[in-house]
């Protein structure tokens, strides 16, 4: 082995020497660490621990009942120059499957249906969508869900965000209008 | 004469030192890597091997497979309430289909159906073997909280040294290219016999641990890119269905919409050549229907997407569409998972990925058996005056991680 080694060593080197392998302890606890947050979000994923957290249900909207439910109890997560955006579910009412082309949810009332906001994606039964919530939204906004009819009608309701997104507001309150 | 031999030999040295060293105090790590990822080439085909629901089986001799179309209907008289959204042939014919699907009760399992019948078989159970193996071996199961997981990370970084082992093992092994036929010693001890199993198998594995760690490194490579919202691909953004293209219906009942056979003849008739082994029903009441499936080139895969409103094909991205380095970074992931050219490829994988297993294990042997001998009797040497109890106390963390 080379001299180097062999060389009355300093503490730190000492250290070293002595816990290097320990290493392999370290790495492999982090997959066992994580094991129950992956079954945890696999279970999530497949909608067997439901629609997801803050669930509103059956809000009226127009003639139609809708489930709302944030995917994660957490903050808005940044997405690079896009922003920050925050998931939710959605479910409609098994009497409306028919009736509904679309349903779409927005920060603030929506002026007109071309600008109802995001759409939802899937299913009725569990739909998705990435709202984007610009890091100035007031804490005490709205988010307003529209659903669109086949026969071209338009209905609209609002949730409070502090009821839908505890997370999402106390991270508004925190960025206090500094971005 | 005599400096530049001695130079070459210190360096050849060096180099040997270097190669000894490289994966050392994580060889756990680097083991459970290599051994998960040798699992996660075969581990459609041992589900396939434990789980009958998951086999295509005929139900007659003369059975004829059915059409997309013809499946969906088939599920739907089955379960009426049931939404599929995808639906997925496996590479193989003897894999039943994969089809996405949400119950009324919102939750959406994966189910296993049958090709010749449209039977549902079964679904994926609530541990998904493969999906488990490919996180652990991926990203060490570290979740995808803010882009990638860091995980991802630590395993794609393992690139950096395999490479440097691959060189370093030629460089430190002479004459390496005499080295494919010759036997192993044994009766010589294990050490002499376990370097020969080490530089035996290097010798063949080059070409793998090549391939494993180039494109374990554009695994890494991609992590920064997509980090730092940088992006190489061409692939367009299928724009939503225009509200004018989407009819509105007097009655208020859904309007109607071309069935997925239509959307399938449809698209291979604008795209010769167009294999389609998945389509996905429009997600939206705006979205197409979208499919696609391996081109001629079997490491990539071309896509469309079909109005299902007007019949036309609003947008595709074939093999001839990508750029020069798409072809390239694409090829990345199907030369590392091996699964581009059925069981006979994944099996050439995982034989390796096993040999990359035993030469980190052989690796690990001789290491123990020489070099901390080594190191461990250099340390008494060194230590035996000033501090003989503390050398004593080092060896064993030496050779016993």
């Amino acid at each position: 082995m080379s001299k180097a080694q062999a060389l009355p060593a300093s503490p730190l080197k000492q250290f070293w020497l002595k816990w290097r392998f320990h290493l392999n302890i370290l790495l492999i606890l982090i997959p066992l660490g994580f094991m129950p947050k992956y079954f945890a979000d696999a279970a999530m994923f497949r909608g067997d621990s439901g629609l997801g957290a803050n669930q509103q249900s059956a809000i009226q909207v127009g003639p139609y009942t809708l489930d709302l439910a944030e995917m994660r109890d957490e903050a808005p997560r940044a997405d690079g120059p896009a922003g920050y955006f925050k998931l939710f579910n959605a479910a409609l009412c098994k009497a409306c499957l028919k009736d509904v082309k679309a349903v779409y949810l927005r920060i603030g009332k929506p002026r007109s249906l071309r600008a109802a906001g995001t759409i939802f994606f899937g299913a009725p039964y569990r739909m998705a969508t990435s709202l984007p919530v610009p890091p100035r939204t007031k804490p005490d906004a709205q988010i307003w869900i529209t659903i669109e009819g086949w026969d071209g009608s338009m209905h609209q309701a609002p949730v409070a965000l502090a009821k839908a997104s505890p997370a999402t507001v106390a991270w508004l309150e925190k960025q206090g209008g500094k971005k | 004469m005599a400096q530049s031999t001695k130079t070459k030999k210190s360096k050849s040295k060096l180099w040997f030192l270097v190669h000894s060293w490289l994966a050392l105090p994580i060889w756990f790590f680097v083991l459970i890597v290599c051994f998960t990822g040798m699992l996660a080439v075969v581990s459609q085909e041992i589900v396939w091997l434990a789980n009958p629901d998951v086999r295509a089986s005929k139900p007659s001799d003369d059975a004829q497979r059915l059409s997309f179309q013809q499946i969906l209907d088939a599920m739907h008289k089955a379960e009426p309430e049931m939404a599929v959204r995808r639906l997925v042939q496996p590479d193989g014919s003897h894999f039943a289909l994969t089809a996405n699907v949400t119950n009324p009760d919102g939750t959406t399992p994966t189910l296993y159906v049958n090709p010749y019948t449209g039977a549902i078989q079964g679904k994926v159970p609530d541990f998904n073997f493969e999906a488990f193996t490919r996180a652990l071996h991926g990203w060490w199961l570290v979740p995808f909280t803010n882009g990638f997981s860091w995980g991802w990370y630590l395993v794609s970084l393992l690139g950096l040294p395999m490479l440097a082992s691959l060189v370093t093992g030629l460089v430190v092994y002479k004459k390496f290219w005499k080295g494919f036929f010759k036997p192993l010693r044994t009766g010589h001890g294990s050490r002499i016999f376990w370097g020969d199993v080490h530089r035996l198998a290097g010798v063949w594995s080059i070409w793998f641990i090549a391939v494993i760690s180039i494109t374990g490194i554009w695994f890494l490579i991609q992590a920064i890119l997509s980090d730092n919202h940088i992006t190489i691909s061409t692939e367009p953004v299928v724009p939503v269905i225009s509200r004018e293209d989407v009819p509105q219906t007097a009655d208020g009942s859904p309007a109607p919409r071309i069935d997925l056979d239509e959307a399938a003849r449809i698209a291979t008739t604008a795209i010769p050549g167009l294999d389609i082994s998945f389509i996905m029903m429009p997600a939206t009441s705006y979205s197409h229907v979208s499919m696609g499936g391996r081109g001629w080139y079997p490491l990539m895969y071309q896509t469309a997407a079909v109005n299902p409103y007007t019949r036309t094909v609003d947008s595709k991205f074939l093999l001839e569409d990508r750029s020069t380095l798409e072809f390239v970074t694409e090829s990345m992931r199907p030369l590392h998972t091996g699964d581009f050219g059925g069981l006979a490829i994944k099996l050439v994988w995982f034989f390796f990925g096993l040999v990359l297993t035993l030469m980190v294990l052989s690796g690990l042997l001789i290491w123990t058996k020489r070099t901390a001998q080594a190191t461990a009797a250099a340390l008494k040497r060194s230590e035996r005056a000033p501090a003989s109890r503390k050398a004593r106390v080092e060896t064993p963390v030496e050779v016993q991680p």
